[in-house]
């Protein structure tokens, strides 16, 4: 708890050095966000000057930073220009979609990757190792549009099996607890809710999951031949030691360690939003939210949403820290 | 044994587990849609697609129909006094989705909170510039009420449709907070849910008076249920209507139009759109200075080419700047044809014997074309290169009253099919999508006439006039009107696309 509370300490300077960046980048970009809202109409420069003073667009931009500041401290990250409401606020409510599409992706990677990983490194040389190697680059190299539209087209049109996009039927709603389907429908008690929550959920998991699982899959593998070299397991090995407790009891701890880190890092990136995956699905996840927010220049969302990405983002590293204590003892944090 | 028992039941489980595909209930229309509305709140946003879903829950003074004339809707009628002077009498027996009859002191708080400042919490309604010089609303009788500009503003009627009525009672009892997840309209539908960024279900409201009454048929909505789902990836939106999980999507792209076609359960419906595409010049310094070099350059890029082969043949050929549906529309300009060898010939009259060589800056979602028009103009002894951006930032560059630049191949709506809505901004002195820097005081004085001349047939003379000027003068090449398209299914009845792109769904109905 002290660490947790010491690692949070200094996530402030980090917010703070992180904010000022991201407010003069997106500041010192072209583009203003008044033309953007104003569209094709001929306006006069009074109203013009109105929409900005309203906007709170007509302040120089050091004055803006030092009131942005102000207000971010008493946890005002002020209103999306657009969507005319506090930002954080648009950005909670689509958080949970993309937390609940992240993190099912997330272990369908780590459930497909680390046995086969671990497979491929103790066969090492095998046909096998050469299939996982092969599948590891197919998985990698596929583009996430590209494979999220073929599996739409084979499941969705062709054999009619899962919906299109979305995240749930309408018919089968049940009230938003935590914002996320499969609890708020396990909570409801309802299990045809449930069962379509991850009907939609199925596809956008295995688009998202499979680079995922990739490249878990061939960091395992090279960790795991690793450590499979190593004199303790040798040692291990010559004591007598039946071969899988020797794989899942000696080598697997230690290989998983590079496993945890990257699969720590990857979920803080994605729950930042995949913005391809959430359109191709039309899942309302904060990806598209903040991507779009940047194109219409629509400065508090961006700034809130940046923030959030790092204590993410920070909070990920710390769980990956616990758990290298928990798997190697000698690691102290 | 035990194994192929259970191969059986996991392949039951999953059996049972996937779904059959959806079947659509017959009282139901779903619509796939690009984006979401931003907020429920009909004076709290600016956008045209949060309008289109919000139109469906309320109704406003007025509306347009399918051929896009302004109809009265809640007005009963009305009537212009002077130059100035609007008056609206309202119809009775209107009620809000709670009940509560409509009455004339509702629609005067609609507009006041949206002229006057600071009216949304501290915010000002960013749909305050849509009344243009609106100043006043007065209430001057139990049913009637008036509109008084601060100067003369023709299209007040035609930027009208956009405005729609809320109940003073229920905006003062809610917030302005309350108002942007709540509604209460007086329109054919009810909010019943909306799940962000997936979903917005209305139902129908069972006490509607029946909406305009010059749009047949009158009564109440003639399904019980409307869902909006938001699929805004192109493709998920075309499956989601060839595998029947949707009745109606926007924004098809021209390349999958066959596929919908093709299809037997769907079908394509277009509409004239209200955007005009042009390659801006600037007219302002060499080489587009000279009206030689700008007539060349009509006469060098390959319109019809281009529409029939990139936009699949979906969208109108414009010889100026305005939509053939817009008031005031001159079908008599002359067409520049497609002519390499007369624009060369006109390039070395202006002294370019050797052609020239310009930049042509475009966004990102017209690189196709723009190098598709770069290739037209180098056959004509013109070197454009293509310069690639992001749009809010090319724009506005050439929004600048110096422009620095050649060429902007770019496009401006007129939703209100009014010439004040584009050739003001686009044509005018000094007006805001002026990107060509044209100015002829002939044409200002004609559009500043116009603007003030209540005679619409005197009205439409001027403009028809200016278009003739601009033509002549080439200011810039006029490219075409892309059509708006639809995927539809086969189920659905009574419903038509509007060149507005909003999607009204009052009369539409499912097949039985």
């Amino acid at each position: 708890m002290e660490i947790l509370f010491k690692r949070l300490i200094r996530l402030i300077p980090v917010l703070l050095g992180i904010s000022v960046i991201v407010f003069l980048m997106i500041s010192l970009t072209p583009g203003d966000p008044v033309e953007i809202m104003l569209g094709d109409q001929q306006v006069t420069p009074e109203m013009e000057q109105a929409m900005r003073r309203d906007m709170g667009l007509d302040l120089p931009i050091h004055e803006r930073f030092v009131r942005f500041l102000y207000n971010a401290a008493q946890g005002n990250f002020g209103r999306s220009f657009f969507h005319r409401r506090p930002v954080m606020e648009v950005i909670m409510e689509r958080l949970p979609a993309t937390i609940e599409l992240t993190l099912c992706a997330m272990l369908m990677a780590i459930v497909v990757a680390i046995p086969l990983g671990v497979l491929a490194a103790v066969k090492k040389g095998t046909v096998y190792d050469r299939a996982s190697v092969v599948m590891a680059m197919i998985g990698i190299s596929m583009p996430g549009f590209w494979f999220g539209i073929i599996l739409i087209i084979l499941f969705a049109i062709h054999l009619q099996w899962l919906p299109v996009s979305g995240r749930s039927t309408f018919a089968l709603r049940v009230p938003s607890i935590t914002g996320m389907l499969l609890i708020d429908t396990l909570l409801a008690g309802r299990l045809d809710s449930f069962i379509d929550a991850v009907k939609h959920l199925i596809l956008p998991t295995l688009t998202l999951g499979l680079a995922m699982a990739a490249t878990l899959m061939q960091v395992t593998r090279a960790s795991m031949m690793d450590v499979l070299q190593q004199d303790y397991i040798l040692f291990a090995e010559a004591k007598g030691l039946k071969r899988h407790r020797v794989i899942f009891l000696h080598a697997l701890k230690n290989a998983l360690i590079p496993t945890i880190t990257v699969a720590a890092i990857q979920t803080g990136q994605l729950l930042g939003g995949n913005m391809i995956i959430e359109t191709i699905f039309g899942w309302p996840g904060v990806g598209s939210l903040v991507v779009k927010a940047i194109f219409t220049r629509n400065y508090p969302l961006v700034q809130a949403a940046v923030l959030i990405y790092v204590v993410i983002y920070v909070l990920m590293n710390f769980i990956a820290d616990i758990l290298y204590t928990v798997l190697n003892p000698r690691v102290r944090i | 044994m035990k194994k192929i028992v259970l191969f059986f039941a996991v392949f039951y489980l999953l059996t049972v587990f996937i779904h059959s595909p959806g079947v659509m209930a017959a009282d139901e229309i779903i619509i796939g849609y690009t984006s979401d509305a931003l907020t429920m709140d009909p004076a709290n946003h600016r956008e045209r697609t949060t309008e289109t879903i919000l139109r469906n829950m309320y109704d406003g003074l007025v509306v347009r129909n399918s051929r896009m004339e302004v109809v009265p809707q809640i007005a009963e009628s009305w009537q212009q006094l002077d130059t100035l002077t609007y008056d609206f009498i309202l119809r009775k027996g209107v009620k809000f989705h709670n009940g509560d009859p409509l009455t004339v002191e509702d629609v005067k708080f609609t507009f006041d909170r949206i002229i006057q400042e600071g009216m949304i919490d501290g915010q000002t309604s960013p749909r305050k510039s849509l009344l243009g010089p609106l100043k006043e609303v007065k209430i001057i009788g139990p049913d009637k009420i008036r509109f008084i500009l601060e100067k003369p503003w023709p299209v007040f009627p035609a930027f009208l449709p956009w405005q729609e009525v809320v109940s003073e009672k229920f905006v003062k009892q809610i917030g302005s907070g309350g108002m942007a997840t709540q509604v209460n309209g007086t329109g054919p539908f009810k909010l019943v849910e909306w799940m962000r960024g997936t979903r917005i279900v209305m139902e129908r409201f069972e006490d509607y008076y029946g909406g305009s009454s010059d749009i047949h048929p009158v009564g109440k909505a003639r399904v019980t249920c409307l869902i909006w789902r938001i699929i805004p990836e192109n493709a998920s939106r075309v499956a989601a209507l060839l595998s029947g999980e949707v009745d109606i999507i926007n924004d098809v792209p021209a390349h999958s139009i066959r596929q919908i076609e093709r299809n037997p359960d769907t079908r394509i419906m277009t509409v004239n759109g209200t955007r005009s595409y042009f390659l801006a010049l600037n007219n302002t310094r060499p080489p587009f200075n000279n009206v030689k070099v700008r007539k060349a350059l009509s006469h060098a890029v390959n319109v019809d080419l281009i529409i029939d082969k990139i936009l699949n043949g979906n969208a109108t050929r414009l010889n100026g700047i305005l939509s053939p549906d817009a008031f005031g529309h001159n079908p008599n300009l002359p067409a520049y044809d497609y002519d390499p060898s007369k624009a060369k010939a006109l390039l070395v009259e202006a002294g370019y014997n050797k052609g020239i060589t310009v930049t042509l800056d475009v966004s990102s979602d017209l690189k196709d074309i723009a190098q598709a028009i770069a290739a037209n103009l180098a056959d004509a002894g013109i070197d454009a290169k293509v310069t690639v951006w992001e749009m809010s930032v090319i724009s506005q560059d050439w929004k600048k009253p110096v422009k620095t630049r050649d060429m902007f191949l770019t496009s401006w709506g007129n939703g209100s099919l009014d010439p004040v809505g584009i050739m003001t901004p686009v044509l005018r002195t000094g007006g805001r999508g002026n990107f060509s820097g044209y100015s002829n005081q002939k044409v200002d004085a004609l559009i500043d006439n116009a603007m003030v001349e209540i005679d619409r047939q005197k009205r439409a003379s001027y403009y028809q006039e200016a278009e003739s000027i601009i033509n002549a003068d080439a200011p810039m090449v006029f490219l075409w009107l892309p059509k708006e398209i639809y995927g539809v299914s086969a189920r659905l009845g009574g419903w038509e696309p509007k060149a507005d792109s909003q999607i009204n769904l009052h009369d539409a109905y499912i097949k039985q």
